[in-house]
């Protein structure tokens, strides 16, 4: 059964380029959003639904 | 096309198109009340076998498809198209691309579910979960599809707010991956208009139907919906969200993720170790990103939560996120492999479904539907107390469900695994574990009468508000400024990054693929893990007529074919089950829910008599079944020359059928039917069945776990 099971994991290089790929850029956007000077942007789009603009 | 007429200050009046949201508003009610009422009769159904008339196209193995299609394709699907199609136009400050292209959208939908309510109870189907639908319905659905994402591109394309909102992210992800999804998942070669072959087989059809279900989950009944919920749950609280950070973070996380997560409905078989390795850790990593919108939508609240005590709007969206919290906390843990084996197969998978459709889905869409019709038809809310009503009632229905269907669950695993001191199964009679469990299918249908009852209040309340609304309903308009030119150009980074919708779209896209490619391209090439000693013959022609009947009547709903890897089932079914079983069928059996045994190894157990009285009346030889009767399969005749066409598209496909098999199908049919019917002349049935669908039936059930690797 254990033999059955791991006969077949030889592709384990695919799970770890998925893996390294993922936590890289998980890694990459928790920078990007904490750089400088974005609060002012991000303040602005979270009012975006509720700003419905000079309704006529 | 919009009808925005520019005046000379640089401000531009814009008209929405809210018809087209107002329509999509009453379909989802429309349809939600039928498919809750189907949902209701079929729970009523395995607690009363009776309810099943005797009829076909009533029976529970063709009706179960018809309440989850209309579920999440009719009530979740039009839905979010209301909710898209009203929040898109406010967000992007402009009017849908076309509204022609967007009445195409609405009547394209409503024609499919028509269709589909009318082909899968007379038994065309595909026997594919959620994907049941014949081909020329897919071919529709995708057109269908393909109009809405123009439409929605389009939108995209001439907005005038520069910046996506985060809800917009959430809707391009679903136009996106449904389309893909979709398409691929139902690749398939015609017999003849109403039977079609899918392309995959075995091993790679279970996977790439997991791949599609589960993201079907992802990308149709979350995305969408967090979506919905990143816009109107702001507007109900009138808050902003709680951390915009957040949902960059976890939008990213959630669609690079999810998508990879579908092997974990296929833990424990056959199927590659190190595919189902992956399946679990990403489906536990899920946890995450799922926990991040759950916070970012609790949170927004804050500040607000006296509106929890006045206003039922709010209630449905704390307890809907509530339910997502908690479903997909519980969807983590069920992805590891002994949490798995306990859950897998049985009712626990179904009061976890229904946390999420009834709880989640269900409550967003409630209380979106409760928020956009007083705005859409310029009235109030007939009446709050009725919401009230309804909030409390749904409440108690999805909580007497789930706990119902949880004990039914777990109860009824720990019973097949049970095992006394000799190694032995305690419990080996399928149907001791099923009587067990019977008073929990009751609590589980009055559960579901609650929440209908619950949507019935709001049925009432809606169309007591519609009624409130003014003669001559308006369009929304709003006045907006453009901005100069000079400004879109000096702005970088992720801000010019949500400017670019097309690049935006892109990078979504290239998210999920990647997960998609690195878990369905090795298994494409599947001689890889297909051992040239066990080789399989293929089912004869009258069984596999007899195989078609079986996912006609939807056997397949109730009945796996995959012994797991695990020492109880071995003990109970046989050997466990190998990929090379199911190498040539089309679609794989592996199941999803045993409300019956497991017949991966039904052949040769019992004589064609048995099998014979058990279709005509399942309580003739098991005193205590709950299958539904088939006596129809006894008076139906099989279309032997038709056979032929199938055998020969199967060869085309990969199986082994000889010339003489190809060339003599029908005739080789009617000689095994001959025989079989003769064997059940002799054992004493009267009626000759030697034309009809019950002796094809009996042949394939016969060949089950008989082609050659034991």
């Amino acid at each position: 059964m254990k033999q059955q099971a791991l006969a077949h994991f030889t592709d384990t290089y695919l799970a770890a380029i998925g893996f390294f790929l993922f936590f890289f850029v998980f890694l990459g956007i928790l920078f990007w959003i904490q750089r400088k000077g974005a609060a002012k942007h991000y303040d602005y789009m979270s009012h975006l639904p509720l700003r419905e603009e000079e309704r006529s | 096309m919009g009808a925005s007429n520019v005046d000379t200050s640089n401000r531009i009046l814009i008209e929405y198109d809210d018809k087209i949201a107002r329509m999509f508003t009453i379909a989802t009610i429309v349809w939600a009340a039928i498919a809750f009422t189907i949902g209701v009769f079929v729970a009523f159904q395995i607690a009363v076998w009776q309810l099943n008339f005797n009829t076909g196209w009533l029976t529970y193995g063709r009706l179960r498809p018809v309440h989850t299609n209309a579920n999440i394709f009719a009530f979740a699907g039009n839905a979010i198209f209301a909710g898209i199609y009203h929040s898109s136009q406010r967000l992007l400050k402009t009017r849908m691309f076309s509204d022609t292209l967007g009445r195409l959208h609405f009547w394209g939908w409503q024609s499919i579910i028509v269709l589909a309510a009318i082909t899968i109870p007379l038994g065309l189907t595909q026997g594919k979960e959620y994907a049941e639908l014949e081909w020329p319905i897919d071919i529709l659905v995708a057109l269908v599809w393909v109009i809405f994402a123009i439409n929605f591109f389009g939108t995209l394309l001439k907005r005038n707010e520069k910046h996506l909102y985060v809800s917009i992210w959430f809707y391009i992800a679903t136009v996106i991956t449904v389309g893909m999804l979709y398409i691929i998942n139902a690749i398939s070669l015609p017999v003849s208009l109403f039977k079609s072959y899918i392309v995959f087989a075995g091993i790679q059809d279970a996977l790439v139907q997991w791949w599609y279900g589960h993201n079907a989950v992802a990308f149709f009944l979350t995305t969408p919906f967090l979506g919905l919920m990143y816009y109107y749950l702001p507007k109900a609280v009138n808050r902003p969200v709680y951390s915009y950070r957040l949902s960059i973070l976890h939008f990213w996380s959630l669609i690079f993720i999810y998508i990879w997560a579908g092997p974990h409905h296929l833990l424990n078989t056959a199927l590659p170790a190190w595919l189902q390795t992956l399946g679990v850790i990403f489906s536990v990593m899920l946890w995450a990103p799922s926990w991040g919108g759950m916070v970012n939508g609790l949170l927004t609240i804050r500040g607000a939560w006296h509106l929890l005590r006045t206003e039922p709007i709010v209630k449905f969206f704390v307890a809907a996120i509530t339910f997502y919290g908690m479903g997909t906390f519980e969807g983590s843990l069920l992805s590891m492999k002994p949490v798995n084996a306990i859950g897998h197969y049985t009712d626990w998978i179904i009061g976890h479904v229904h946390v999420g459709t009834l709880g989640w889905n269900g409550f967003l869409a409630f209380a979106m539907i409760y928020y956009i019709v007083p705005k859409l038809w310029k009235t109030e809310l007939y009446s709050k107390k009725l919401a009230n009503i309804h909030f409390w009632a749904g409440l108690l229905g999805i909580l007497l469900y789930y706990i119902s269907m949880l004990a039914a669950g777990i109860t009824q695993s720990l019973m097949w695994m049970e095992m006394d001191n000799k190694g032995n199964l305690v419990y080996p009679e399928f149907i001791e574990t099923v009587i067990r469990i019977i008073p929990l299918f009751y609590f589980r249908a009055i559960g579901g009468v609650l929440f209908l009852g619950g949507f019935l209040l709001l049925l009432y309340n809606i169309c007591k508000t519609i009624r409130l609304s003014p003669r001559d309903l308006k369009n929304d308009t709003i006045q907006i400024i453009v901005s100069p030119k000079a400004v879109l150009l000096s702005e970088h980074g992720h801000r010019r990054l949500e400017g670019m919708a097309v690049t935006f779209s892109v990078l979504a896209l290239i998210a999920i693929m990647v997960g998609s490619v690195i878990e369905i391209v090795p298994t494409l090439s599947i001689h890889k893990y297909i051992t040239p000693e066990n080789k399989m013959a293929s089912f004869t022609p009258l069984e596999l007529e007899g195989r078609d009947i079986y996912i006609k009547e939807g056997c397949h709903n109730c009945h796996s074919q995959m012994v797991r890897t695990m020492p109880p089932e071995i003990l109970r079914y046989g050997h466990a089950s190998i990929i090379e079983e199911s190498m040539y069928d089309r679609p794989s059996q592996w199941g999803s829910k045993r409300t019956g045994p497991d017949l991966a190894r039904l052949g040769k157990k019992y004589p064609d008599l048995w099998h014979y009285m058990h279709m005509i009346n399942p309580r003739a030889v098991i005193k205590e079944s709950i299958m539904p009767a088939y006596p129809w399969l006894a008076k139906k005749k099989i279309h032997f020359f038709g056979i032929r066409k199938k055998i020969s598209l199967l060869h085309k496909m990969g199986a082994p059928y000889s010339e003489k098999e190809r060339a003599d199908a029908d005739i080789m049919a009617e000689i095994q039917a001959h025989e079989i019917a003769e064997s059940l002349k002799k054992q004493g049935v009267k009626e000759n069945v030697e034309d009809k669908e019950i002796t094809a039936l009996i042949a394939y059930l016969q060949a089950l776990g008989q082609k050659g690797v034991q």
